[in-house]
């Protein structure tokens, strides 16, 4: 490895076989260049007369902002790309955490420059923490497969490895129609969705595509008067009671009831989660013995109520 | 090999269990299947980890070994709902047969075939166990962390357990299997207190989720033939599983079982609903990806398993509980495995107070 001075016209930066990260910021990089300049320079190789690079793109991206002409770098003289690799891996390994889109892509690499995939399964995934199972190694693939606009919304939300799996479940098209749902949802949520949306298509052989183009849907995604939030969320329930239609058939009833008997506001009247208990639990607050009183009286007439009982025909 | 006969592709003799007697009638009876004496199973591991499918791997490899621990366990059962005060004895681990939602797959850690030599321990722990329960009649059985008979024709087991507890009196001894590897039990002198049990389900569920166990009607006509020996037999509905016309489905192998088998000689009937951790979902989709079994309406339940939504639980027990009794199987002792009160009183119209009342519900027919 030799180290030397390039100007940054010379480093092709089309050549992205050994690019394992795209989505950062560069804003702390540029600064800590501009005020100690770059200490430690990217790893360049040279192939069919061009200098590419395979390690420290974020540091040459930030080079190229500052209008800088040259930039030390070291040449690496291997010949074999995964040897090249393996250099650029264990430099960054060392220095810092991968994010799941970078381990997928540090994976594929590791395939596609010639490693076997026992070794990969055995020596590779621990490192980076992945348990070491084939299985595993075919998910984290399949993730760096997957369309670059898919890969953004994965990084922005930085979605967890059970999100993205379900979320690589689907058809390229499916997923098109998915990422709206998904910006602007939380982590929960947007699990969720997806998980109600593969189990209700496999359940019923109905391809998600034709759930996600239902009448009723596509109502909602095309209302001009509903906010992203609120379309996310009217989704959400529809794809629920399609889950779960009888457990979401008792809540609805549940709810009429209690909608139903009128409740004073401070006081809530909850069955067992899934109904699985044969209890029901009341919660109230009170700032004085005065409220504490009303709500006791208010609790009492309403257990005497002959509606009230009917909410113990849903336990 | 016939489908109710197992043979490893290979089998590992860990190095420290060459001398016991089973280790080496069960090399006599796997004939030419070859073997490799091992220093620990971890090799064996490491090796079987780089496949896509470790779990049916681990069911190639027999892994002859010595239990470090203890053989006799108390069932784990399942915190929030009602026990049966069961015992496990673990002689075998893991089960050649490959069902859909086999507990196993995400219970045991070691995904080969295990077999554990060291039988003199055994009966030394089991005695001073029976001793410490002399007051009480206690059920205890191999077939929880795997099939009490599939492995019968290499290790010959059965012999030797139903020999042993056939005199222990305070004990009910159950093996339970989804085989017909009965040879050994037909050739053996039951025991009142020895029950030999069948995992039934519908005809579709076990033709469709059970990969590589005997038909139904096979596992029912095995049944026969063991009662009439003079065993006492019993069956576990379990998992009961929601599909497309379950009601016919299982009342056709009641109907079937109850022709085939007399029901005085029934020792108990067990219904179960399919329920599993909610890891246990991950792996059944990686291995079986054609299965609907799991996407029904499953809650999560009280000890954080998915089970179906109670109503849901319900009409599969009502119904099902009426079709035995409406088919000559009034008096036959029915229990739930992991049921609440709330549904024993529902379904079955009563609840047992406590372990030992229905430890003597099960075992008052053995008299």
């Amino acid at each position: 490895m030799k180290k030397k001075n390039l100007s940054l016209k010379e480093i092709s930066l089309e050549d992205e076989r050994f690019r394992i990260s795209y989505y950062f910021s560069l804003e702390k990089l540029i600064l800590s260049i501009r005020k100690v300049g770059l200490l430690n320079p990217p790893l360049i190789a040279l192939r069919d007369k061009h200098f590419i690079l395979v390690s420290g793109w974020k540091r040459v991206l930030a080079c190229i902002k500052l209008c800088l002409y040259s930039i030390p770098v070291f040449v690496l003289e291997e010949d074999d790309d995964l040897k090249k690799f393996l250099v650029a891996f264990y430099e960054n390994f060392a220095t810092r955490e991968f994010s799941l889109l970078e381990k997928a892509e540090i994976l594929s690499r590791l395939k596609k420059f010639g490693e076997d995939e026992k070794s990969i399964v055995k020596h590779y995934l621990p490192l980076l923490d992945i348990p070491s199972t084939l299985t595993n190694l075919e998910s984290f693939l399949a993730f760096s497969h997957v369309e670059p606009e898919v890969k953004r919304v994965i990084h922005q939300k930085n979605m967890p490895f059970s999100s993205v799996k379900l979320l690589v479940g689907f058809t390229p098209q499916e997923r098109k129609l998915l990422l709206p749902l998904l910006l602007p949802s939380g982590q929960n949520k947007l699990k969720e969705i997806l998980e109600d949306l593969k189990e209700i298509s496999r359940r019923n052989d109905i391809a998600p595509k034709k759930i996600l183009s239902s009448k009723e849907i596509l109502e909602i995604t095309g209302s001009e008067k509903l906010s992203p939030l609120q379309k996310i969320d009217r989704i959400r329930v529809i794809l629920r009671k399609k889950r779960y239609p009888a457990l979401s058939s008792r809540k609805e009833s549940f709810d009429s009831l209690l909608n139903k008997l009128k409740l004073p506001e401070a006081v809530m009247v909850k069955p067992s989660p899934f109904f699985e208990e044969e209890n029901f639990s009341v919660n109230f607050s009170f700032g004085n013995s005065e409220e504490l009183k009303t709500n006791l009286l208010k609790l009492q007439e309403l257990a005497l109520k002959k509606e009230f009982s009917a909410i113990f025909k849903l336990k | 090999m016939s489908k109710s006969e197992y043979f490893p592709q290979r089998v590992y003799v860990e190095k420290k269990s060459l001398d016991f007697p089973l280790t080496k009638r069960i090399l006599k009876n796997v004939g030419p299947v070859p073997s490799e004496v091992i220093d620990e199973p971890q090799e064996v591991l490491e090796d079987i980890k780089a496949s896509k499918d470790v779990i049916g791997l681990g069911k190639k490899y027999l892994l002859i070994t010595r239990q470090k621990g203890e053989f006799v366990k108390p069932c784990p059962c399942t915190p929030g709902y009602l026990g049966c005060s069961y015992f496990i004895l673990n002689t075998d681990l893991n089960c050649p047969l490959d069902c859909t939602y086999c507990i196993l797959q995400h219970y045991l850690t070691n995904p080969l075939l295990t077999v554990h030599v060291n039988l003199e321990d055994l009966w030394r722990q089991l005695d001073i166990f029976l001793h410490s329960k002399r007051h009480r009649k206690i059920r205890i059985g191999t077939g929880e962390l795997g099939d009490s008979l599939a492995l019968d024709h290499l290790t010959e087991n059965s012999v030797d357990l139903v020999s042993y507890f056939r005199n222990k009196r305070n004990a009910i001894f159950e093996l339970k299997t989804k085989t017909v590897n009965i040879k050994n039990i037909l050739k053996i002198e039951p025991g009142p207190n020895v029950v030999v049990a069948w995992s039934l389900n519908s005809f579709r569920i076990a033709r469709e989720e059970e990969k590589d166990a005997p038909s139904v009607e096979e596992r029912i006509d095995a049944a026969a033939r063991v009662s009439e020996r003079g065993f006492r037999i019993a069956f576990h509905f379990d998992p009961i599983i929601r599909h497309p016309d379950w009601e016919d489905g299982y009342k056709e192998v009641i109907d079937k079982l109850l022709v085939t088998v007399d029901p005085a000689r029934i020792a108990w009937i067990s219904l179960g609903s399919l329920r599993f951790p909610p890891a246990l979902k991950t792996i059944i989709e990686e291995r079986f990806p054609r299965t609907k079994i799991i996407y029904d309406e499953f809650i999560k339940g009280k000890d954080g398993k998915l089970r179906y939504f109670k109503p849901l639980r319900l009409e599969l027990y009502k119904k099902i509980v009426g079709f035995i009794r409406k088919r000559g199987g009034e008096e036959i002792p029915l229990y739930f495995c992991m049921e609440s009160e709330d549904v024993w009183r529902e379904a079955m119209g009563w609840i047992p107070k406590g372990e030992e009342n229905l430890e003597l519900y099960l075992s008052s027919p053995l008299g």
